[in-house]
């Protein structure tokens, strides 16, 4: 009886919010060992991130070669979609399923919670001090590092040469008086003005963009949550009012960065914030011949550019009897051997987080050009406060509220709605 | 068991008879024997149903009083202060009211075309195994990827609804249909109803066919047309059907998670959110099990009302038909 199958999977989807069993039940599904680390102490459990379909190939390759070089040790290999990551790593939690080794963007409850290792307990000081110090210190929580970068990205300003050309725009726009006039122009030739993404997938990253280019961004001077600061009220109803004037894709509430990075590789979207993945994810699959420029991110008044800096990190949780430490060890040294991070960055089209992988990368001069602006932008950068425990919900909040304030609701109170989210950690 | 006891003494004193002291304990030992085996058939069900059905419950209303960390580690018992929370978010009462919307909107229009559609199986027609073959595609094809073809389907940049519309010259533009609540939740419904339309069709098309034809000839004797046919035989006979397929309905409807999650994710905002999705955005955005767990509750409980008012209705009606 399908009604009855259904229901029952309906009730368990419903209940999954509250209940552990539901959680341990789904969780079970995928035959994962429980605390399976301990039992040899040369067993360990790994849950990757899926980037994009390379993933599990190079993960699968990696772990061949660490298993030749280290006879006895073994590494149980779990991918798991980005979209299911957040719920499948609270599961693993929840259930005391925990991986040895766990590649995700959050790291700071796990430790406020004293769940994972400080770095200096599993990797070698060589491979510590080979971390940029920028990453580094974004890693840390009260004082300690517990995050081992992984990999990073940046964000800078994509627009299509011919699009410009066509509406009469000679260089990309640095102020946001001229983008707004830009895509005024880029509408009238017949294209999207801007690509603005407001949906649920990224919007948090998209909303950080234009809000510290305006000298906002998630808190004060004194590191206080102030998401509902007027310099954040103002930049929303900038792209409210871009939003109105129908220059950006209809609906950015409702827009996910996929879709307008996919019509952007189209052709069909003048300008947007791109992230430096763009290339290999977006661009080159649907056109490699694409005729764009990258410039700096445009700001309010045109003087200062900041870029936004995002990086995941590899967190190694505690066992019991702490029997995992040494080949968790062995294998995150490995990984963290030049070429083998080298390698992994450039499979995705990421930035590399260590000094030496970064070096082997820059050595390669066809993609040196198109990373160097980037890695440029990095020492500007800003990151989301994912060293604040309390991120993880205001993030969620973000991504699901912020679009909302280009539509139908008032952007003061859309973010008055976020800072209470955020204040409620506290 | 005390029922049990009861008829057994009473058989012990239908005979009199005097017996032999040495044969009491063998016979005594098979009594409770006896007295025990209808634990040992009722055994492995009621432990099923405690452990796969009670124990969750219990699970559940336990966690919504409990203080749950981000990273999802119990800190302790919370007191009411899960549902506290849940009652102050701003959110709440819109979502709510969007899930009457949704659960009577989709049961009612369901079961409304499900009984036409059973009267249409029912008659006898060429080719009418194909059509009841085709009236399960819906049911054998999965909800979620039901649910994402047609957002695609209702897609801005590629979707083929626009497309056509455009050809056609109804619109001028592309529509953005699930990016705005009302057109969005208009949209999601109508997938609710075509999911649902199966099950439900073949609930009643076997009601109806269980009403024995001797019923309609004689009243077609007594001069009915099909009209007062219809309403003072099918109906009222219908009703054990009917009563079925609504209940199950809207159990299955106000849980209903897939269609929603795939087509909008209840976006923009909460504007398309029923409190299905609404308690797991609870749970993994704002990152509070917590008062998720609450919400749960709360839809439990407002679950078991609606089925008990109803089942309350319906007897009624009976007592007094």
């Amino acid at each position: 009886m399908r009604a009855e199958r259904y229901s029952v999977k309906r009730h368990l989807a419903g209940l999954a919010g509250g209940t552990a069993l539901a959680l341990a039940l789904t969780g079970c599904g995928k035959g994962s060992s429980s605390d399976s680390g301990g039992s040899d102490g040369k067993t360990i459990r790994f849950v990757a991130a899926k980037y994009d379909d390379d993933t599990q190939a190079y993960w699968t390759a990696l772990i061949k070669d660490f298993e030749k070089v280290n006879p006895g040790y073994r590494v149980n290999l779990e991918v798991v979609d980005w979209e299911q990551m957040d719920s499948k790593v609270k599961t693993y939690v929840q259930t005391k399923q925990e991986p040895d080794i766990l590649n995700y963007n959050k790291f700071s409850d796990f430790a406020r919670d004293g769940l994972v290792y400080k770095a200096q307990d599993v990797v070698s000081p060589k491979v510590l001090a080979d971390f940029l110090p920028l990453f580094r210190q974004k890693a840390q929580y009260k004082g300690a590092q517990y995050g081992l970068p992984f990999i990073s990205s940046a964000r800078l300003f994509f627009y299509n040469k011919d699009i410009f050309a066509k509406a009469g725009i000679a260089r990309p726009p640095s102020t946001w008086a001229e983008v707004e006039a830009d895509a005024k122009k880029i509408k009238q030739a017949g294209y999207i003005g801007l690509g603005l993404p407001l949906g649920p997938e990224e919007a948090q990253a998209e909303f950080q963009i234009w809000a510290m280019n305006n000298g906002g961004g998630w808190t004060d001077a004194s590191g206080k949550w102030a998401i509902d600061q007027q310099a954040n009220v103002d930049t929303l109803s900038y792209l409210r009012k871009l939003t109105k004037e129908k220059v950006t894709q209809p609906n950015p509430e409702a827009t996910n960065r996929k879709d307008v990075f996919n019509q952007f590789a189209q052709g069909k979207i003048g300008m947007l914030n791109g992230a430096v993945f763009m290339r290999k994810g977006f661009i080159d699959p649907v056109d490699a011949d694409l005729n764009y420029g990258v410039a700096a991110l445009p700001s309010k008044d045109g003087s200062t550019h900041k870029t936004l800096g995002v990086q995941d990190y590899l967190v190694a949780f505690k066992k019991s009897d702490g029997s995992n430490k040494a080949a968790v060890k062995k294998f995150l040294d490995f990984f963290y051997q030049k070429e083998n991070a080298a390698r992994f960055v450039s499979t995705e089209g990421f930035l590399s987080v260590t000094e030496s992988a970064g070096q082997v990368l820059s050595s390669d001069s066809q993609n040196a050009a198109y990373y160097k602006p980037f890695v440029d932008a990095l020492s500007s950068a800003e990151f989301a406060p994912a060293d604040d425990p309390a991120w993880a919900a205001v993030d969620g909040a973000v991504k699901q509220r912020i679009g909302t304030g280009v539509a139908g609701g008032d952007p003061a109170k859309v973010l008055g709605e976020i800072q209470k989210t955020a204040q409620k950690g506290d | 068991m005390a029922v049990h006891d009861v008829t057994a003494s009473a058989t012990g004193a239908e005979h009199p008879a005097p017996v032999a002291p040495a044969l009491h304990p063998p016979r005594r030992r098979r009594r409770t024997w006896r007295t025990l085996e209808p634990l040992l058939w009722l055994g492995p069900a009621t432990l099923l149903i405690l452990t796969m059905v009670v124990w969750p419950i219990i699970e559940m209303i336990r966690t919504s009083l409990t203080k749950v960390s981000s990273t999802g580690l119990s800190e302790g018992f919370a007191g009411l202060r899960n549902y506290t929370d849940l009652f102050a978010e701003g959110d709440l009462p819109g979502v709510l009211l969007r899930t009457v919307v949704w659960v009577i909107g989709v049961v009612t229009v369901t079961i409304l075309v499900s009984l036409g559609l059973s009267q249409l199986l029912n008659a006898s027609f060429p080719g009418r195994r194909l059509v009841r073959w085709a009236m399960i595609v819906p049911w054998a094809s999965s909800v979620l990827m039901t649910a994402l073809i047609w957002r695609w389907m209702l897609n801005n940049f590629y979707g083929v609804v626009n497309r056509l519309l455009m050809d056609i010259g109804v619109l001028d533009a592309p529509v953005n249909w699930l990016a705005h609540p009302g057109q969005a939740l208009a949209a999601m419904m109508g997938v609710a109803v075509f999911v649902s339309l199966p099950f439900t069709s073949f609930v009643l098309l076997a009601g109806v066919q269980s009403i024995p034809g001797e019923v309609y000839e004689a009243a077609r004797v007594d001069g009915a047309g099909p009209v007062r046919a219809y309403l003072s035989i099918t109906l009222p006979l219908l009703r054990p059907s009917l009563v079925v397929a609504a209940i199950i309905n809207v159990i299955n409807v106000f849980n209903s998670f897939p269609i929603i999650w795939a087509m909008t994710r209840g976006g923009p905002g909460f504007s398309t959110d029923t409190t299905t999705t609404y308690l797991y955005k609870l749970a993994f955005d704002n990152q509070s099990v917590g008062e998720s767990a609450a919400m749960a509750v709360v839809n439990f409980g407002l679950v078991l009302a609606v089925v008990l008012v109803y089942l309350r209705v319906v007897r009624r009606q009976e007592d007094t038909a």
